[in-house]
């Protein structure tokens, strides 16, 4: 069970408040850590009912039965993802999405959670992009978001560290950092016409600031269940979903675009805990 | 985009970067570090005339070329992605003059001259109404500064041909205090009762709708008469919802 698992590691650490954690913490005791260290923590608690229902999130269900998912025998060459490196070496998983996104040498490729998981699945248990367990890339019935839901809250509580040691590492940020405030469509938006200011609001919706870790931390943290969706979602979908919004083209699952800007905005999360599996509006 | 290229292939994204006169100066990841060009033109190719597709280095690229590259060149977005107004995806990414000089990264300050670019540029994009400036049905401004609805496509386009794409003065602004509105914008609660309605006024106000740099360069709000996002007589009806004493937004 991996709740009682995590309840076993240090809450001491949530009591003192020590940001750069580098072991795990309960997403709710996380968040907690934030709201009381943050300047203002509006963005962090407008939602009190979301915060109250943390330890029940619908997400750890998602989660259970990614576990499953994740050490079950299955694809064409019937294997379990347990040989899966996420960066930290075969089947490490602890921490392991905190210092996502970063570079695969086997790959050549700088990734994220989704792009390495379906890498895995495909190298290592033989699907194929036809595979309904890899072209399914959303909503919580999906194998990618059970397997990454899972993968992802043995994070929680892990200070976001993605490496900035390869080169590649070092450009996809940067350019990240580009789009992040580079203006265009419809509507003239980039990211940083709603998310550089704290507690600003678009409509109801307190928005969190790119230049407080403190609350970008929860912003960054995916998966998470979405509770005006009533499912979980991950990185890729938010950047998906904001770029609508902004009234972009299609941002394709994986490509380099999103992960330039996932690398940008993690790194901007840097020594914050991870708050996942988190529960937002 | 990354993977490792054989050497031919990289000899021939070699050429075809240099015939194209691509910012890109550098195909493949470590067996084409240094592509002389001398060296890459001697070198015997056999690839075939459709190369695959060019393999560059990222981390040979400044930060502004290879945010461009991932934008327009890695299959990274729709760029075929049709749009309301009958575009693409591409030229939905790409910038015009206001938009490029606004796109000021962290720290960076918008220079006079920009600033006065920017201010002629919007000024220049304002059309009037041919009898004036008049204000419409306020009724219909209240919808259309309250809906978000419009010119989104992504993974789920809006069909305009049932409904009217709206102003998002919402998003942004408290209007009339019976629905909420954002704070990214100043609040425009009791907007006309508080200004009047000289001409100056009308205006001014039906100029920073329709484009705002006029007034704010490189402001947050959009354009919506410069991008068309709101016609002639939808911004006489959102006007309309901002001075007419009957709208929620002077009760």
């Amino acid at each position: 069970m991996m709740k009682a698992n995590l309840l076993a590691l240090p809450l001491a650490l949530a009591a003192a408040g020590v940001a750069y954690a580098s072991s795990g913490m309960l997403p709710e005791d996380a968040l907690n850590v934030q709201i009381k260290k943050a300047k203002d923590p509006s963005y962090l608690t407008q939602s009190p009912q979301n915060i109250m229902m943390m330890p029940d999130n619908p997400a750890w269900i998602v989660a259970e039965a990614g576990e499953k998912l994740f050490k079950e025998a299955r694809g064409p060459k019937n294997a379990s993802l347990e040989k899966c490196d996420f960066g930290k070496g075969p089947g490490v998983l602890e921490g392991a999405h905190a210092e996502l996104p970063r570079y695969f040498a086997d790959t050549g490729k700088v990734m994220d959670l989704d792009t390495r998981l379906v890498h895995c699945m495909k190298t290592l248990q033989g699907f194929t992009n036809d595979d309904p367990a890899i072209k399914q890339k959303h909503g919580s019935k999906s194998d990618i978001m059970k397997l990454q839901t899972y993968i992802g809250s043995k994070s929680s509580g892990y200070a976001w560290n993605p490496p900035m040691n390869h080169p590649l590492e070092k450009a996809m940020r940067d350019a990240g950092e580009v789009m992040f405030y580079r203006r265009s469509a419809t509507m003239d938006f980039n990211c940083a016409t709603c998310h550089t200011q704290t507690g600003k609001r678009i409509r109801a919706s307190v928005l969190p600031n790119v230049y407080e870790p403190t609350e970008w931390t929860k912003a960054i943290s995916w998966p998470a269940q979405r509770t005006s969706h009533d499912e979980v979602r991950s990185s890729q979908h938010r950047a998906l979903e904001c770029l609508w919004q902004m009234r972009y083209p299609n941002i394709k699952n994986g490509s380099d675009a999103s992960i330039a800007m996932i690398s940008f905005w993690t790194d901007a999360a840097r020594g914050e805990p991870a708050i996942v599996p988190d529960l937002k509006r | 985009m990354f993977k490792k290229t054989p050497i031919a292939a990289v000899a021939a994204a070699s050429l075809l970067l240099i015939a194209g006169g691509c910012t890109a100066t550098n195909a493949g990841k470590t067996e084409a570090a240094k592509p002389a060009p001398v060296a890459a033109a001697a070198a015997p190719v056999a690839a075939p005339a459709a190369a695959p597709a060019v393999k560059v280095d990222y981390t040979k690229m400044s930060a502004k070329d290879l945010a461009e590259y991932l934008i327009f060149e890695s299959d990274s977005y729709d760029l075929k992605q049709p749009t309301q107004e009958g575009t693409t995806g591409r030229a939905r990414l790409e910038q015009d003059l206001i938009q490029k000089t606004c796109s000021l990264m962290k720290g960076q300050e918008l220079s006079d001259k920009d600033r006065e670019k920017v201010m002629a540029a919007a000024a220049a994009s304002i059309k009037y109404p041919e009898g004036g400036i008049k204000l419409g049905d306020w009724k219909n401004g209240r919808e259309l500064a309250w809906s978000g609805f419009g010119f989104r496509t992504a993974h789920n386009p809006d069909d305009h041909t049932g409904r009217q794409a709206g102003g998002n003065c919402y998003n942004c602004h408290q209007l009339a205090t019976d629905r909420t509105g954002g704070d990214i914008g100043p609040s425009l609660t009791g907007y006309g009762k508080n200004r009047g309605t000289s001409p100056d006024m009308l205006k001014y106000t039906y100029d920073v709708i329709y484009n705002a740099h006029a007034y704010f360069a490189c402001t947050n709000m959009h354009r919506n008469g410069a991008m068309g996002v709101l016609n002639q007589n939808q911004i006489a009806d959102v006007m309309a919802y901002l001075f007419d004493p009957a709208s929620p937004v002077n009760k």
